[in-house]
């Protein structure tokens, strides 16, 4: 398997990825920021989401079996998950049960995160992927590379090339408004005829047992209404106490993702068909899918919990806005991704992730639920120090300046005497090379240090 | 030990206190709207880019189909229309226009009434019922929707219905759009390109 | 009587570029404080902080903070450093019962050089010129975890003679992130190449910011791609030393 740094490597090699991720990123930005300065009280209402959620978890046991009530009696049927293994086999189960050939699918990461793609191809099901992005990808063979914009590495001329290779009747103009209608041409007779529909959920509302989900395409409704099942796979922390609750949190997902006041279509769930209803679906299954998530709550990451999934924190990274999201590796990518990859696929495969952030802080600025992400992004460094995961190197040159440090006597003759050999390397004010810096002078040069320390010069001067 | 056991065993906890999750809601921060002035909040909102929905106005219901078929015309298309088996609708006079009780695959324009109008964002709200299916209303190319001025709310806590829920509720805030592609806004991806609002005062 | 205040020059200043511990101190005292430089003083301890080694990251704390708690204030020309004493030590000792109360004494009377001057000297640099344009980058830890902003832009505006252009990006990260810089030295270097390309746009005279670490890194990238733009600490410009050699300039 590749790791971070090549994957980190080829994409900042790749000028098209650099160049298609600033244009959904770049816009996205604009538009939140402009989102959040019509809004009255931002802080205020990132303080309220922050404290719903949390309200949410510390009583997380009592508000699923409330949820689970309401919903079996809109009439859905509740299934419970451990592990990604288990939900695929119990979604792949009731596709068997209901002689599913084919599925349609509305975006979900949480089916991404538990692999169901894949589960649903072992198990000889075919799927239609709906979302417009999800769509690409599917048609690409990759993965998503944003949980928003999954297809955001992808410029319209790759997009282009690909529907012309894939649809049966493709554009002939050469522009993006082309291109989604020959999608739309493609997807829709397929949607329609699917056997089974299958979202994720973004809340899954305590009080009534609806399951909500919010597109822009409104591919979610027309995958999911004519199908005979509908299957939603839902992460158990999309929990919400009450509609009301679900209203505050809508306010906050659609302007920190895409700057809208609201996304075009929200739509809440409850059950499926009831008599003398003209359309929906005949069974509706919810799964609620655990996969670490109990774990997180018990091991510091609550507060990660909190995350709704808007994609702010990847949008504003500045590391994010230069690899594209497929070098992280995982099912989610950026900043929020790099706390939840090491949780989900272990620390010791992904413990370039928390690492590789320059903990400037902004992802914690943008994030609509104030989830502390640089000091969780801490913790799996202390974590990964502790347990012996980081490079030699790094815990031997570290480890040596920080031992030198607690002892000042020694540090600067220490720090001298290195000074002294530094400025031996430099020439006319800067060094160009440096032994044990190269990653810092393979790129830039380094200032030459001061012939005496400042305390060294301080104390002559106050002597003097 | 079953699945459900073994998360709920690890999740137990004291019981929410709804109180406390009342006290989350007070003071709700939203974006202000003149409650004075609703429908023309309710206009404006609409009409914007985000949502780009057109309206039109009618006095009496019985001048529903001629506002209708005015819209139709003006779009260069058929009187074709996909209207629910609402018992307000079917008292129009619909002579002139070919009707159809569900959609078809590409279907050209679908009626349906709105239970209220959300000022804050433009949102229309309906539920589903025997006489208010869904999926018309997503396949269409041209969404017309039918409000009463009077059911104009001024914010979404407004559209929430109390009690057991209708087997779907559903917010509709523009036409259907994507930005997949380079984060370039395009309308009418998988669903209507138009939506029409004909008020009825 | 005057009124005291420890510096902390921080370990990068101290033996990179002393001559912004020199300005903070002509800076200080222009605002009629005495300056004292506490002798125990290295490192903050924020490398080992943010690489995850805590043990380490207690013990600086621990001598740093017994250093300076002596002290009425205590002022540092670091935007990263301050934070480091204010925001994270702190939480490093949240679980200590004897270190906390300390680490919070100290957290509350430690500011970041040009925040003290501003917000509670209230002085102003006003018999201090310099004929030039700069333009300004916000290092993230002092904009984030301390809220400095306006502080330096307020001293900077009383310079006689100097002309502020505001720099597209401001408060995007230059890509420094402390170790991060060396252990991804690539995708540093693609952010860092988009800072510099942003300075060099605005054509301003000098670079400004409030943090070494990140003024080396971009200064660095600067000279590298044959920039003329000469980096200075802002606290040089405010101690009236802006006419001495820049970073990377030699004396």
């Amino acid at each position: 398997m590749s790791t971070f740094t090549d994957r980190a490597d080829a994409a900042l090699a790749d000028p098209l990825l650099k160049i298609a991720v600033e244009r959904t990123a770049g816009t996205a930005e604009a538009k939140r920021a402009a989102a959040i300065a019509a809004f009255p009280d931002f802080e205020a209402a990132r303080a309220r989401a922050a404290a719903i959620k949390d309200h949410v978890i510390a009583h997380l046991g009592a508000y699923l079996e409330e949820f689970e009530a309401n919903a079996v009696a809109a009439g859905a049927c509740v299934h419970w998950a451990s592990t990604a293994d288990e939900a695929c086999r119990i979604v792949v189960e009731i596709c068997k049960t209901a002689g599913a050939r084919t599925v349609a699918r509305s975006k979900s990461m949480l089916g991404e995160e538990i692999g169901l793609p894949h589960a649903l191809a072992e198990a000889g099901i075919r799927r239609i992927e709906t979302d417009l992005a999800e769509h690409i990808i599917q048609l690409a063979d990759e993965r998503p590379s944003h949980i928003i914009w999954p297809a955001m590495h992808k410029t319209r001329e790759e997009v282009s090339a690909l529907f012309k290779a894939r649809h049966r009747s493709p554009h002939e103009e050469e522009t993006i408004a082309a291109m989604a209608e020959s999608a739309r041409r493609e997807l829709r007779m397929q949607m329609l005829g699917a056997d089974v529909g299958i979202s994720g959920a973004n809340f899954l509302v305590a009080d009534t047992g609806a399951v909500c989900t919010v597109t822009n395409e409104g591919n979610a409704e027309l995958s999911l209404v004519p199908p005979r099942v509908h299957i939603v796979t839902a992460g158990i922390e999309k929990i919400v106490p009450s509609m009301e609750h679900a209203v505050h949190m809508l306010r906050m997902l659609a302007r920190s993702a895409t700057g809208a006041a609201l996304t075009q279509y929200t739509t809440f769930y409850a059950g499926p068909k009831r008599p003398g209803d003209r359309d929906g679906p005949e069974e509706m299954h919810i799964v609620l899918v655990d996969n670490g998530r109990t774990k997180m709550r018990e091991e510091g990451l609550a507060d990660m919990l909190r995350c709704i999934r808007c994609g702010a924190c990847m949008n504003h990274c500045v590391v994010f806005r230069q690899i594209g999201g497929h070098a992280y590796g995982g099912t989610y990518p950026g900043p929020m991704g790099s706390v939840l990859t090491p949780a989900l696929d272990g620390l010791k495969q992904s413990r370039d992730l928390p690492n590789a952030c320059t903990l400037n802080g902004k992802c914690q600025e943008v994030c609509p639920v104030r989830i502390p992400l640089p000091t969780l992004l801490r913790g799996w460094r202390e974590r990964s120090w502790r347990e012996g995961l980081e490079p030699a190197s790094t815990r031997a040159g570290l480890g040596l300046w920080a031992w030198v440090a607690c002892r000042p006597a020694l540090y600067r003759v220490a720090t001298g005497v290195a000074m002294r050999a530094m400025r031996l390397l430099s020439r006319g004010g800067w060094i160009a090379r440096l032994p044990l810096a190269g990653g810092w002078t393979r790129y830039r040069d380094m200032p030459k240090p001061a012939p005496r320390s400042f305390m060294a010069q301080y104390r002559k001067e106050r002597r003097g | 030990m079953s699945a459900r056991e073994a998360m709920l065993a690890r999740l137990r906890g004291a019981h929410p206190d709804k109180a406390e999750a009342d006290a989350l809601l007070v003071a709700p921060d939203r974006r202000a709207v003149d409650e004075g002035a609703l429908e023309t909040e309710f206009l404006a909102r609409i009409a914007l880019p985000s949502v780009s929905a057109t309206h039109d106005i009618i006095e009496r219901l019985d001048e529903l189909p001629v506002a209708v078929g005015r819209y139709l015309e003006q779009q260069g298309e058929p009187l074709t229309l996909c209207l629910p088996p609402d018992p307000r609708l079917s008292a129009c006079d619909w002579s002139g226009f070919t009707l159809r009780e569900s959609a078809a695959p590409e279907e050209t324009a679908a009626l349906a009434i709105a239970r209220k109008g959300i000022a804050e964002t433009g949102s229309l709200i309906f539920e589903t019922s025997p006489h208010a299916p869904m999926l018309p209303n997503f396949l269409a190319l041209h969404h017309i929707v039918l409000l009463a001025a009077g059911d104009i709310a001024p914010w979404l806590e407004d559209a929430l219905l109390p009690g057991p829920q209708p087997r779907a509720h559903y917010w509709v805030t523009g036409v259907s759009g994507t930005t997949d592609i380079e984060g370039t806004y395009v309308r009418g991806a998988h669903g209507p390109r138009f939506l029409h609002v004909i008020l009825l005062r | 009587m005057k009124q005291r205040v420890a510096l902390f020059v921080t370990c990068l200043v101290d033996l990179m570029r002393p001559r912004i511990g020199f300005a903070a101190i002509q800076a200080l005292e222009a605002a009629g404080r005495e300056v004292v430089v506490p002798e125990g003083q290295t490192c903050c301890g924020q490398p080992a902080l943010n690489t995850g080694d805590r043990g380490h990251a207690e013990a600086l704390a621990k001598q740093t903070i017994a250093a300076l708690e002596p002290y009425e204030a205590v002022v540092l020309p670091s935007g990263s450093c301050a934070g480091t004493i204010c925001c994270h030590y702190p939480e490093l000792f949240e679980h200590d019962p004897e270190w906390l109360p300390r680490a919070q004494a100290v957290a509350g009377r430690t500011f970041e050089i040009m925040a003290y001057l501003d917000e509670v000297c209230g002085w102003r640099p006003d018999s201090v010129s310099l004929s030039a344009s700069a333009t300004y980058h916000d290092n993230c830890s002092g904009l984030r975890e301390l809220g400095i902003k306006a502080q330096p832009r307020r001293l900077l505006k009383a310079i006689d003679g100097l002309s502020l252009t505001q720099l597209p990006g401001e408060e995007t990260c230059c890509g420094f992130g402390g170790t991060f810089c060396v252990k991804y030295p690539a995708i540093s270097n693609a952010i860092v190449g988009e800072k510099a390309e942003a300075i060099e746009a605005t054509g301003a005279d000098l670079l400004l910011a409030g943090d070494l670490g990140c003024l080396m890194n971009m200064a660095g990238k600067l000279h590298r791609a044959g920039s003329k733009v000469r980096a200075y600490h802002a606290i040089e410009l405010i101690a009236g030393m802006g006419d001495g050699p820049a970073i990377g300039e030699e004396a």
